[in-house]
């Protein structure tokens, strides 16, 4: 099966300053990042603030162009393509962003904020638009009459809803999310994660799934890469990430996850440090910096990502394979007390829909 | 000796009695206008050296908690409560020049967004140490070698070279210890943190976290931290409340909280959040929204959202009751092992 999406050797510099007196400052914010997400895959970009996560996602849809690389869409080479076919290649390419407010105009009604897709790519006759509006609403869970209301009339859980039936108004096969779910109160969250697994399930719809959360990556995603500094240094199916990552900062991310079951929390004396600036020049592993299993040979060269059993996984760490046994960030329901697991269990059953028994 | 200006606030230092709890605050009403109290009836008793956290959805009454407890509500709201009591003093009538005394001195507050709580056109060492020389007349000179000491305290590193720095040239999480710092300055009693990592990074909220942890421990801070996420504060809390539509409905030990959560509300949170043995499953998401401060339910403000609602929910607000030590809710169903089948 070919892929769905295929990104290779992918960079971006962004060039700034510069004049007269002043050389141009240039930051590498991404380098040579590959990846391939198949049809129904969700595949989740994590890392911290200037890792290049945003710059990635918004590459793939070309609202930022790289300076190289490939990206091949359904056997459409992104790069390559003129205006006019970039436009019906974004009917099929979606975004979602973290702040909803600000993607959505304050002045345009929502129903008309959805249907302008809809019309723009004429994918309904005229006379049918109102109705697709209002199926969509239905789809994300909101309200139908809700089309005649203004963004700020929604709550932020509910403009994220609006922002993904809007998405979802020209059939996307892909939907580049990014970061949508970090603005949200923890309840809303789940049900805005919760709808993002049913359109998967019922639409078929793929992820490009741009996050820091890895509670939430672990929930969602089928494949994780795991960014640091620009550069890929994990990546690979997602039960293997999470169950025995390879490289210090994979696991530094997961020690720094929060946990509704504190006996899962792990010991966090060794999450120090702050990402490095992008304008560095690197000579030697990215990471070294903040790594408590560094050694001189780290300091040598920028390893490049290399197998580390099993395939299909990649780790960019020279000592990825002898890395100690890492205790898998396990908050299940064994961790908990025995009242917690009792009432969380009647949460559970009050939940279910009630059943009449005649 | 390096603090020999500053006050020591160690516990017994100042000559109080040591029960004396830093911030006592009972009944706390906040309303505006003629509308209903957006804080309604909340006790918060903050205890010296020790992290009290308040945890609730948008919406909640949290931060305009902090705010009442820093006495700095807008002037449309009008504040209420049976006591106010800063380090065992009544303060509740206090004028604005008293209370302009206290805050920054004795109760500091940081926020979540440091970038707008710092002034982009002063370097951050001179805001540092503003409140040195306003609160405790203290010279440039003295202010400047404890904003430095404070600095390294914080873990910022090359410290004398980010007193020279403006807030554009740090990173988030280093201005959030800037902020850390600028707040502890006066070695306040109280410090209301309102959400200081919910804009940082994991590894880095980690890291404030631990800082906050420390730094209470060494100076005997009371802290009040607010946030969303109960996950956020399982490491640091002394002690939990839970906050729903202006209310407390669960308040207990960090240990009762997680060991033996009580409050639908409190599973309900606990269980929205993605476990690893949830993987591919839906999650449980609260349906509903938190009530509108216009239209609050006449019994429990939760009844509307909660699974285990029966009549009585509804007409009568159930009081908090302390359902075994130290540990309150204010549930008519808890414990719902009896009462639901």
């Amino acid at each position: 099966m070919s892929a769905l999406l295929e990104v290779a050797h992918l960079s971006k510099t962004f060039v700034s300053g510069g004049g007269l007196f002043r050389a141009a400052k240039s930051a590498r914010v991404v380098t040579d990042v590959s990846f391939s997400l198949q049809r129904g895959d969700v595949f989740a970009l994590v890392g911290e603030s200037g890792s290049g996560k945003t710059t990635i996602g918004r590459m793939l849809l070309r609202l930022i162009e790289p300076d190289a690389g490939h990206i091949t869409f359904d056997g459409i080479d992104v790069r390559s393509l003129p205006p006019v076919e970039l436009r019906r290649l974004r009917r099929r390419v979606q975004i979602i962003f973290q702040d909803p407010f600000g993607s959505l105009d304050p002045r345009v009604r929502i129903g008309a904020a959805i249907a302008e897709p809809i019309r723009l790519h004429q994918l309904r006759p005229a006379n049918q638009i109102a109705d697709r509006v209002a199926e969509l609403l239905t789809l994300v869970g909101l309200d139908a009459s809700y089309a005649n209301r203004f963004p700020h009339e929604f709550s932020g859980g509910q403009r994220q809803r609006v922002a993904i039936a809007r998405a979802l108004a020209v059939e996307p096969d892909l939907i580049v999310c990014d970061e949508p779910v970090s603005a949200l109160d923890l309840s809303i969250q789940a049900q805005v994660v919760n709808l993002l697994g049913e359109l998967r399930a019922t639409l078929g719809v793929s992820y490009v799934f741009i996050s820091h959360d890895m509670a939430v990556v672990r929930h969602l995603a089928t494949h994780v890469g795991v960014l640091y500094a620009g550069r890929l240094v994990e990546s690979g199916p997602s039960e293997t990430i999470f169950a025995d990552p390879r490289h210090p900062y994979t696991r530094m991310l997961l020690a720094a996850t929060p946990s509704p079951v504190p006996g899962a929390m792990r010991s966090r004396e060794t999450i120090t440090g702050e990402p490095p600036s992008p304008y560095a020049e690197w000579a030697q592993c990215r990471f070294a910096s903040r790594c408590e299993h560094r050694i001189d040979a780290c300091l040598a060269a920028d390893p490049p990502l290399a197998a580390v059993a099993p395939a299909p996984r990649l780790s960019a760490c020279i000592r990825a394979a002898e890395l100690p046994d890492f205790a898998a960030f396990d908050d299940g329901e064994s961790r908990m007390t025995a009242a917690y697991r009792l009432r969380l269990d009647l949460l559970r059953r009050a939940r279910l829909p009630k059943v009449s028994h005649v | 000796m390096q603090h020999r200006h500053l006050p020591d606030l160690s516990p017994d230092a100042d000559g109080l009695a040591p029960q004396a709890a830093a911030l006592d605050v009972k009944d706390l009403r906040v309303s505006f206008g003629a509308g209903p109290a957006i804080v309604d009836g909340v006790d918060i008793t903050l205890q010296r050296g020790r992290i009290l956290c308040l945890v609730g959805e948008s919406g909640s009454g949290k931060s305009l908690t902090a705010l009442s407890l820093m006495r700095l509500l807008p002037p449309s709201a009008q504040l209420a409560c049976t006591r106010f009591d800063l380090l065992g003093e009544d303060i509740a009538g206090a004028g604005e020049d008293a209370l302009n005394a206290i805050r920054g001195n004795r109760m500091a507050m940081v926020f979540q967004e440091p970038m707008t709580a710092l002034n982009p056109v002063m370097t951050v060492g001179d805001q540092v140490t503003e409140a040195l020389v306003v609160h405790q007349g203290l010279s440039k000179q003295a202010a400047r070698a404890a904003a430095l000491d404070m600095f390294r305290r914080v873990q910022i590193p090359a410290p004398e070279t980010r007193l020279k720095a403006y807030p554009h040239q740090l990173s988030g999480g280093m201005r959030q210890r800037v902020m850390i710092a600028m707040a502890l300055m006066c070695r306040p009693a109280i410090l209301i943190a309102d959400e200081p990592t919910t804009a940082l990074d994991v590894t880095i909220q980690s890291q404030i976290l631990r800082l906050i942890d420390q730094l209470r421990a060494e100076l005997g801070t009371a802290v009040l931290f607010i946030t969303h996420n109960l996950a956020v504060v399982a490491e640091i809390a002394d002690e939990i409340a839970v906050m729903y539509a202006g209310r407390i409905v669960e308040r207990a030990s960090r240990a009762d909280l997680f060991g033996d959560p009580q409050h639908p509300y409190t599973l309900a949170l606990f269980a929205a959040m993605p476990r690893a043995d949830e993987r591919g499953r839906p999650l449980a998401a609260i349906e509903g929204q938190v009530p509108s401060p216009g239209a609050m339910p006449a019994g429990c403000r939760f009844a509307p959202r909660c699974p285990f609602v029966v009549a009585h929910c509804e007409t009568t607000y159930p009081p908090l009751r302390e359902i075994s030590r130290d540990h309150w809710i204010a549930c008519w169903r808890a414990p719902l092992e009896e009462h639901v089948s």
